[in-house]
């Protein structure tokens, strides 16, 4: 049984068995996850690339094969179009910085969706601020589906760089980013696509999507937190500057100036996150031999049962409706206040997230301050849906 | 009746249902906004002070029930003390409130007590202290206030 595999889940709130409905702000991980982060503090405990001692020799060895996993994970062409980052966050910030300000000059544009996560709005606007580049959104409709109808006018001679989401974490809208990037590949237009909810959920091919950059969170995907790839065509990594300066970043170092070297230790300054990298690589392989379709299909079903669940509680509204998305669902209750919801629910054992979700335009766009949002994952259960519908009519009781 | 029960069917559903002080009113003296960007509260507070006096106090804002209950109880609570009453009073709130503290009830603060229960929610603890610091905020001619 999968779901036995998660230590996480099978913990009690408030005397009651945690129904555990926050996956798209952290996942739970697995105990090869959490074996292979204690394998490596336990009897490979040194830093990478650097000495030639045996421990060393294997924990480089172990965080390549990592390295190796998460390429197999997203079929990118080599384990050396990866880089180790924090986290989507980090991953988006360095393409901003090091891949598309020496490309932009005032007047550009950078083309942004009005789904996207605080952050992949933030590191535009900062690199806008730096270079006088302007940020345009493409619009989304009442479904919260993206409105693609004017892409080609948006994608226009002044748009160097489009940065979309793969799929929504406020909303679950999964976006048609394979379409997107034909239509900028079109006009000569470089796409980044921040998947931090689409690797936990869907098949991801960075080849058959033909993305120019790919970023994966790994605490999403049952991996460690501060842990995440971002992958980059090889051309544009080669290219690109460093990010940060600092150890293992260099091949050699004068006072005068120093050679960095190659990709991608180019973008890995100082000792990584060596037990988190494992960790992800770990979560990788645990995804694969779970099979990246039987995850899909399973996170399909309990969509669809979940939905219709959820609507059997009165009052109850759901934000996004797009026909194809994730098992999240945004929703507000008539007369009840999200944190009320949040609070009274954690009572029966519910965990859920309220709020803005880090994505304040969508809930303007719906003239909200937020909603409840519950986001499952393959481990759910449809009695688990079942859960949180009593313990939203107990919610609603309370209230009357 | 479990903590939960208890500070939603005591406290928060009577000030919910029957808000005191609720809207903007005509004319005031000062003003501040009480806002918790993250997790969305958002409380102004509008407050006339004649002779030293807090003569009238209203809020109005989008928020939760225990954050708009604070706010109701408040209204209610400091209307007709004197600012440095008050001052006394919200010191005594805010020790009330630590999640650290020891004490859960001050003579001195009668009704306003039972918000203790908050407590027993520490995430919700900065919900039921943000009309209270927007307040202090408006009296002291701050524009804005958070607890976040």
């Amino acid at each position: 049984m999968l779901r036995e595999q998660f230590p996480g889940l099978q913990v009690k709130v408030h005397g009651k068995p945690l129904v555990y409905l926050d996956n798209a702000a952290t996942a739970q991980r697995p105990q090869v996850v959490l074996d292979a982060i204690n394998n490596y503090y336990l009897y490979n405990n040194a830093n990478i690339h650097r000495g030639v001692h045996s421990l060393s020799e294997s924990a480089t060895e172990l965080y390549e094969q990592a390295r190796e996993s998460l390429a197999k994970l997203i079929n990118a062409p080599s384990a050396k179009d990866l880089v180790f980052v924090r986290g989507c966050t980090e991953g988006v910030n360095l393409v901003a910085q090091t891949f598309v300000r020496n490309r932009v000059k005032a007047g550009d544009e950078i083309l942004i969706s009005h789904l996207e996560h605080h952050s992949n709005i933030v590191p535009w606007q900062i690199l806008c601020e730096q270079t006088g580049a302007i940020l345009k959104v493409i619009p989304m409709n009442d479904q919260g589906e993206l409105v693609l109808d004017d892409l080609d006018q948006l994608l226009n001679e002044k748009t160097k760089f489009m940065s979309v989401v793969h799929v929504s974490n406020a909303l679950g809208t999964i976006n048609p980013v394979k379409t997107m990037i034909q239509a900028a590949h079109d006009k000569g237009v470089p796409v980044l696509v921040d998947g931090a909810q689409a690797m936990p959920h869907i098949k991801v091919d960075v080849q058959d999507l033909d993305c120019d950059f790919y970023t994966v969170s790994g605490h999403k995907m049952y991996g460690p937190t501060g842990s995440g790839v971002l992958y980059g065509k090889a051309e544009h990594l080669n290219a690109m500057p460093p990010y940060h300066g600092g150890g293992e970043m260099i091949s050699k170092v004068t006072f005068e100036s120093s050679i960095y070297n190659a990709v991608p230790a180019k973008f890995e300054a100082g000792t990584p996150n060596i037990a988190g990298g494992i960790g992800l690589g770990a979560a990788a392989e645990f995804m694969l031999s779970v099979g990246l379709d039987k995850i899909a299909q399973r996170d399909q079903a309990l969509r669809v049962y979940a939905e219709q669940a959820l609507l059997k509680v009165p009052g109850l509204r759901l934000i996004g409706t797009a026909q194809n998305k994730s098992p999240v669902f945004s929703f507000v209750i008539e007369g009840i206040h999200a944190h009320d919801i949040g609070t009274i629910i954690d009572h029966h054992g519910v965990a859920i997230r309220t709020g803005h979700h880090c994505t304040m335009p969508i809930f303007q766009y719906f003239g909200l301050a937020g909603s409840c949002r519950a986001s499952f994952a393959f481990y759910n259960t449809e009695k688990e849906a079942d859960v949180l519908v009593e313990s939203l009519l107990k919610a609603k009781a309370m209230f009357e | 009746m479990s903590d939960l029960n208890k500070l939603y069917k005591e406290t928060i559903l009577e000030h919910n249902r029957n808000p005191r002080n609720y809207g903007k009113p005509e004319t005031w003296t000062h003003e501040a906004e009480g806002l918790n960007a993250v997790c969305g509260d958002l409380v102004h507070v509008y407050l006339t002070i004649e002779a030293g006096l807090l003569k009238q106090i209203n809020y109005a804002g989008e928020s939760c029930a225990i954050s708009m209950a604070s706010a109701s109880m408040m209204t209610e609570f400091s209307q007709g003390m004197t600012v440095s009453q008050w001052q006394h009073h919200f010191d005594l709130f805010k020790q009330l409130m630590d999640k650290s503290g020891q004490v859960d009830s001050f003579p001195e603060l009668g009704p306003v007590n039972t918000l203790a229960t908050v407590k027993k929610f520490p995430s919700r603890i900065k919900s039921a202290t943000l009309c209270w610091y927007a307040l202090a905020a408006a009296i002291n001619g701050e524009a804005t206030a958070t607890t976040e």
